[in-house]
């Protein structure tokens, strides 16, 4: 998946966000349920752009950790998918315990391939890819 | 298996709800007509749940909507309708094939899928969502013809791409669950599936015993509101304000978390049966819907300035519970109407 979160392009500016339009209902002072076919409004807008700049803060985040040597690149692709251990641990199937002790890089070091696949499956990446960040 | 290219003719229409949309439209084809609010009401889409131990996207969790497949498996029960749900497959070649001879039979399907690696959704909308629904109506090679009621128009996906959606995984996952309608009797009761409708969701939003669920969990909500900038700091309360927000209007909801489409249930059945009670209470519901909407957009204005709160946590926590208030009038009027 493309990540839509980019310094350059956040969603305000994102091409694709005026070409999705929503079936919309709403109440009138008549008493008549009427649909519009429209774009989203100006609320929708600022709440999904808070949520955007939050993901890609954690992101980097978690990407200058990694390059510290303080975690493994699973840290940062978990975020990168938008994700929280819990939820990675039933993606991939690795109990969420391990998965804790893999976030460290000395425990990462050690993992054999068939755990690094699982992960590289549940990223939607090659196993080559996981080992490294970009 | 032949390679012919099947498209039924299925008429893909939107609407504000993934699943209502798909049943009203599957009733369609079957030639019932049904709106996609009526589907709504006897299926029991009215919802709502807070799950704050649960974290969705590192914010608490809450539905505006209930647990998929809930509307279309009531509303086929009420309405006497031969379907079948598949619940899940065990292996994915199996699940593709019992698509595809659905398919050659000239039957749409409709399929439970994630929304995190749905190529057509937009980008800014792919969350790990797992409770999504669309319909399947045509196959040429292995391009899949896909009606997402949520979007304007028809969509195609690739079967590796319908495969992985098809199979996300994480919380509520699919597994393959599809549903399609078998045989549809001549003669339905609609009248006596409204009235089963009408009493299941008012069951569901006052009557649960349990103090998250319903109108309690939104009078929960409104007083976890006011604690989250003293608990958390402003940051953290107005994301998870936004939370709170995105869920109720964005995402396919027809705005204000479907208070608007279980309105226009109300008022169709007013129209239908010619009962001013219905009519009354359905004005109640476009009311509250109204004052959702205003609590959106009252805390949208948090969000934007998210260290300096324009408006008082406090305010916006009376005004919930000021809507919690007027639903439940709602639902106790619609429980003692007699049609």
């Amino acid at each position: 998946m493309e990540n839509p979160v980019d310094k350059n392009n956040p969603v305000y500016k994102n091409q694709d966000y005026g070409q999705y339009r929503e079936l919309l209902y709403s109440y009138d002072k008549d008493g008549n349920f009427n649909k519009t076919v429209g774009f989203h409004g100006e609320p929708d807008r600022v709440v999904l752009q808070q949520a955007w700049d939050l993901f890609a803060e954690r992101i980097e985040e978690a990407r200058q950790k990694v390059l510290a040597g303080k975690a493994s690149p699973i840290v940062y692709y978990m975020e990168k998918i938008l994700t929280d251990p819990m939820n990675l641990s039933m993606m991939s199937g690795v109990s969420l315990w391990k998965l804790k002790l893999h976030c460290r890089p000395a425990f990462f070091k050690r993992l054999n391939e068939k755990t690094l696949a699982k992960y590289a499956e549940a990223f939607n990446i090659s196993v080559d890819q996981l080992k490294k960040i970009e | 298996m032949s390679d012919k290219p099947i498209l039924i003719n299925y008429t893909h229409r939107q609407a504000g709800h993934c699943e209502s949309g798909a049943t009203s439209n599957l009733f369609n084809f079957y030639g019932v007509k049904m709106s996609e609010p009526m589907a709504f009401g006897i299926g029991t889409g009215i919802y709502f749940s807070y799950l704050p131990f649960l974290k969705l996207m590192f914010a608490p969790m809450m539905s505006f909507r209930n647990l998929p497949n809930t509307v279309f498996r009531r509303s086929m029960k009420y309405l006497g309708v031969d379907a079948t749900v598949i619940k899940k497959f065990s292996s994915v070649k199996e699940s593709m094939d019992v698509l595809d001879r659905n398919l050659e039979k000239g039957i749409p399907t409709g399929v439970q899928v994630g929304v995190f690696n749905l190529t057509f959704f937009p980008p800014e909308y792919r969350q790990h969502y797992n409770m999504h629904n669309m319909v399947v109506y045509g196959k040429e090679g292995n391009i899949y013809h896909i009606s997402d009621t949520v979007m304007e128009n028809p969509q195609v996906l690739t079967y590796d791409d319908l495969v992985r959606v098809r199979w996300a995984k994480g919380a509520f996952a699919p597994k393959g669950k599809m549903y399609w309608i078998n045989n549809i009797p001549k003669e339905l009761d609609i009248k006596s599936a409204v009235s089963k409708g009408i009493q299941k969701s008012v069951y569901e939003m006052i009557k649960v015993p349990f103090w998250l669920v319903g109108v309690k969990g939104i009078r929960v909500m409104a007083r976890d509101i006011k604690k989250w900038p003293k608990k958390h700091g402003n940051d953290k309360a107005s994301f998870y304000l936004g939370q709170i927000l995105r869920m109720a209007e964005d995402f396919g909801t027809g705005g204000a978390g479907f208070r608007y489409i279980f309105g226009a249930f109300l008022k169709e059945c007013g129209e239908t049966y010619n009962n001013a009670e219905f009519m009354e209470s359905a004005d109640m519901m476009g009311k509250t819907a109204n004052k959702w909407r205003e609590f959106t957009y009252i805390g949208a204005r948090n969000c934007k300035n998210r260290s300096k709160p324009t408006e008082d946590y406090n305010m916006l926590g009376d005004m919930m519970l000021e809507i919690a208030g007027m639903e439940e009038q709602v639902y106790r009027k619609i429980e003692k109407i007699k049609f």
